[in-house]
């Protein structure tokens, strides 16, 4: 995962880690993604309740929508209540897990630690965005091969912090795809084939 | 083995998961990601004390916030939960209670952020009744009950107190014993943590009452729910095609599908209930904790004459599951006695998870064994290997054992000879260990059920209940039945987890899929086959036990030139439908999966900091029915063990009684960075009583991890820790043996 501000490659649990508290590093990590815009959109009163509600638009899987969002919705909860998107999961909705990993503007991203207002403008790729019509990602056929889910609940996770990383580093080292996935949580423990499937991807597509 | 793999076309080989395209592009649906239209979002409320009558319940506030649809408690939906407490009776309320986390409230909005304010708008009136957490305090006669009949957790059959076991005569081997050791071991409440949350979807149609459960087993769940609502099993439809995880914690029906079904009634609309990260910690069950005092008896060259094992394990307030040990069951021990006291105290519940009795128990036995193969001078692998299991409870064959040889290749791949020196011998800051114990699980064949149905083209629908966990449970089945039907896998379609549809099975729990329903698949396939070249024989010009089916194709044996395509045949019949219920038993025999695991670490004797280097877990599974799936279930099972021999941990308050860590963060789950590569060996021979010879896969790898990570360490450092999680300090703190 990234820190948004900095650009500094940083593993997100392992920042939460070094902070009091998830809610903290949630706010600390997100404030670089505010932009003008959404920001605007806040009244004083939406934020203490968080029930307020603002009109975005954004893209989704190369798609456009407006959408009316409550304050306190976050993306994940948007992409898969408001727009289907089920395919994003989310296991702890605390920033700890990464089953909600999307890509924000081609960048991985815990969906789960975004408000859905600071969305506006922005580009959202999902695991459903990834493959081409038919055509999976490799990084997806990878996953198939390499039997990359057990149970499955955190794999579009692992694929989407799988992808950004190949998209910054198209030939990563095991170390390097280890720590690109290390936001995300796996309890079956298949780490070892989600890197695997990863590194596939890397020499399939080089 | 090779000879094996050449008798078979699908089975034994390499092949991705047949619903790996729907786990790839997001499009499995799970129970969280059903939509209903009109659904309503429901939340918990629990107990923030550890006991106490609930004196009233306020619900006005809450009942008057907009988008509040209902709120159930004690009070107005009075439902057991029979699965949920086998001692004393269980509620999906209960008044008192008996833990911090136990449910008091559950509400109905229209959105879950609703639902999550309304809990805070509910006035509980608590009165604090003596409360005790430390399974020992609460075995003492002036503790404070949790159950009427007292602490000790009194059941029936398999929840009995205590739980003794023993054969042969204790005195006497300990009499032919030539040293005596006694120690005690003790591990800690961890937590499942699957990565799906709990989430129930329960509607209701005129009377029949449909619930989206993420279950394990949807047969067990639906008697579950129709005997505790007083519902004909014909109107109750469970359904479970895609499931998050569970290890053990989502057997059955669960409280929280139930209160999805009353919110769903009191609502007349469809009702989707969540639990948050922490609910899920705390609000059902983790493995049980355990402290375990051992008596061991053995000869100058190892050989166990007698072992004494007395525990008592932390069921938390409910008793779900035995709260047994079992890790002496992988040693040949001629004279034993157990006594386990599983006892109530008021935490959270311990229960079932991936191998229940096992890798805490195989912790405190395996560490011990190593630990006196110490005292004696002889070298682990030799005390092991001495000391394997070779008759059941020292009487009964098993239907196949290959322990041995898990011995002999794992430590060969491992290279023990040349890595094994004597514990804490290397003088650098950073010390090399290497370790091993050995595991396995209970295998066993059961009832099972299976339907095929063959079409005009002659594609085949499979129909099995199972569920599919993770472990490649549908596609296992697929493949069993692609095998037995000679019919290309690409031809067949798996439905599975659907009451309405599918056949019974036992549920994904006690790695029993492969036994117990596998032999259904194969036997309702051979009475498709029956049927087939029943109708084939004429055309074929040859008598039906002359034919058959290989890669679609019907032939004589004889002639296999001349082929007729299956569709061909079936689209005489319209049809074929082929069932079988199959319930086979053991004869004289008792069954297991065994296996031995070999691990090497490095230890940073400034820090204490432990990392595996090598990992080497070799499996005696039968036949293995598809490689790929079954090696990452090798894999997981290990990266689990090292969770809980390094960090994991509920830590329960000892002034509030609250856990204070239940989420990943705290309980520290292993991440990518903490999973070494995990070299998997099957040791294949096939089990005369398994399907295609197959045994169980799924529980045994978590076994020996724990002690097999343990034994390493006091390899490298010298250190014998006793108690889990082996963190840090504990490394730093310790002194050498």
């Amino acid at each position: 995962m990234e820190d948004a501000k900095s650009g500094r490659s940083i593993s997100r649990r392992g920042f939460l880690k070094g902070l009091g508290g998830g809610a903290i590093g949630t706010a600390v990590i997100t404030t670089g993604l505010v932009n003008s815009d959404a920001a605007a959109a806040y009244s004083p009163e939406a934020v203490g309740t968080g029930r307020g509600k603002s009109t975005i638009s954004l893209k989704v899987n190369g798609k456009s929508y407006r959408v009316e969002v409550e304050h306190r919705n976050t993306l994940a909860e948007v992409l898969r209540d408001q727009l289907g998107l089920t395919g994003t999961k989310i296991g702890c909705d605390r920033g700890e897990c990464g089953a909600c990993t999307v890509m924000i503007d081609g960048r991985n991203f815990y969906s789960c630690s975004q408000l859905a207002v600071w969305m506006q403008g922005k580009e959202i790729l999902t695991i459903e965005g990834l493959a081409k019509g038919d055509k999976l990602d490799p990084l997806q056929e990878a996953f198939i091969e390499h039997d990359g889910p057990q149970c499955g609940f955190c794999t579009s996770g692992q694929i989407m912090s799988g992808k950004a990383l190949l998209l910054k580093n198209s030939q990563p080292t095991e170390a390097q795809a280890r720590r690109a996935l290390s936001g995300n949580l796996c309890r079956c423990g298949n780490y070892n084939r989600e890197v695997a499937a990863v590194l596939a991807a890397a020499t399939k597509a080089g | 083995m090779a000879q094996a793999q050449n008798e078979f076309s699908v089975v034994g080989k390499r092949i991705p998961r047949i619903d790996a395209y729907e786990r790839v592009t997001g499009q499995a649906q799970y129970t969280g990601d059903i939509q209903l239209p009109g659904m309503f979002y429901a939340r918990v409320l629990r107990s923030p004390h550890p006991h106490a009558t609930i004196v009233s319940i306020d619900t006005s506030k809450a009942e008057k916030l907009p988008g509040v649809k209902a709120v159930i408690h004690h009070g107005n939906a009075k439902i057991p939960w029979s699965s949920g407490g086998h001692t004393h009776p269980r509620f999906i309320f209960n008044n008192p209670v008996r833990f911090v986390g136990d449910p008091v409230a559950a509400v109905a909005a229209t959105d879950r952020h609703i639902a999550e304010e309304a809990l805070g708008l509910i006035d509980v009136r608590y009165e604090k009744i003596p409360h005790v957490l430390d399974p020992n305090e609460a075995l003492k006669p002036d503790a404070p009950k949790i159950s009427t009949d007292g602490n000790l957790s009194v059941g029936k059959g398999n929840f009995s107190a205590p739980i003794e076991e023993s054969w042969g005569d204790l005195e006497q081997g300990f009499k032919e014993a030539d040293r005596v050791f006694e120690d005690t071991y003790i591990t800690k409440h961890t937590n499942n943590a699957q990565l799906e949350r709990r989430v129930s979807v329960a509607k209701w149609d005129a009377g029949k009452l449909t619930v989206f459960a993420s279950t394990q087993g949807v047969s067990n769940a639906r008697t579950d729910i129709a005997k505790d609502f007083a519902l004909p099993l014909s109107k109750v439809r469970v359904v479970s095609k895609y499931m998050g995880g569970g290890f053990g914690n989502k057997n059955q029906a669960q409280d929280y599908d139930y209160m999805a079904v009353v919110l769903a009634k009191a609502t007349s609309q469809p009702v989707k209930l969540e639990f948050t990260r922490e609910d899920d910690y705390i609000g059902m069950h983790g493995r049980w904790a355990s402290e375990q005092k051992y008596k061991i008896g053995v000869k100058k060259d190892g050989t166990i004459t007698a072992v004494q094992l007395d525990a008592v394990t932390n069921i938390g307030a409910y008793r779900k599951q035995s709260g047994n040990l079992s890790g002496t069951d992988f040693y040949q021990i001629p004279n034993f006695r157990k006594v386990i006291k599983p006892v109530h105290t008021n935490t959270v519940v311990g229960a079932n998870y991936r191998a229940p009795a096992y890798p805490q128990s195989v912790f405190g036995f395996a560490s011990f064994l190593d630990q006196i193969a110490y005292e004696l001078g002889i070298n682990p692998v030799d005390m092991f290997m001495r000391n394997r299991i070779q008759k059941y409870k020292s009487k009964l064959p098993f239907s196949s054992n290959y322990l041995e040889e898990c011995i002999i290749e794992g430590s060969k791949r491992i290279g023990w000879n040349e890595k094994w020196h004597k514990p804490g011998a290397t003088g650098d800051v950073k010390k090399h260990g290497i370790g091993m114990a050995l595991g396995g699980y209970t295998f066993r064949p059961g009832l099972g059920e299976a339907t095929n149905r063959l079409n005009p083209d002659g594609t085949a629908h499979v129909l099995v209940g199972v569920t599919d966990i993770g472990t490649g449970a549908k596609s296992t089945m697929a493949i069993i039945a692609a095998e037995a039907l000679g019919i290309p896998l690409n031809q067949i379609q798996l439905t599975n987890g659907d009451t309405d549809v599918t056949p019974y099975s036992v549920g994904e729990s006690g790695s029993r899929t492969t036994p117990f329903t596998g032999p259904a698949v194969i036997a309702a396939a051979e009475d498709v086959r029956r049927q087939v070249f029943a109708l084939a024989a004429g055309q074929l010009k040859a008598k039906p036990e002359e034919l058959d089916l290989r890669d679609g194709q019907v032939f004589a044996k004889s002639n296999p030139a001349q082929k007729l395509a299956l569709g061909r045949v079936v689209s005489r019949a319209g049809e074929i439908i082929g069932r079988a219920t199959t319930n086979r038993s053991f004869k004289d025999v008792e069954g297991k999966s065994f296996a031995a695991h070999f691990a090497e670490v490095e230890v940073d004797s400034w820090t204490g900091h432990v990392k595996i280097t090598r990992y080497v877990a070799a499996h005696d599974s039968g036949t293995i029915i598809n490689r790929l799936p079954a090696e990452s279930q090798i894999k997981g099972g290990v990266v689990q063990g090292i969770g809980m021999a390094f960090t994991e941990e509920l830590i329960t308050d000892r002034v509030t009684a609250t856990p204070i860590n239940p989420n990943y963060r705290d309980a520290k789950v292993p991440t990518h960075l903490e999973a070494p590569e995990v070299e998997v060996i099957f040791i294949e021979h096939p089990d005369p009583y398994g399907p295609f010879g197959g045994k169980v896969v799924g529980e045994p790898p978590i076994t020996p991890s724990v002690a097999t990570i343990a034994n390493a360490i006091f390899n490298a450092t010298g250190k014998r820790i006793k108690e889990l999680p082996i963190t840090p300090d504990k490394i730093l703190l310790a002194r050498q043996v």
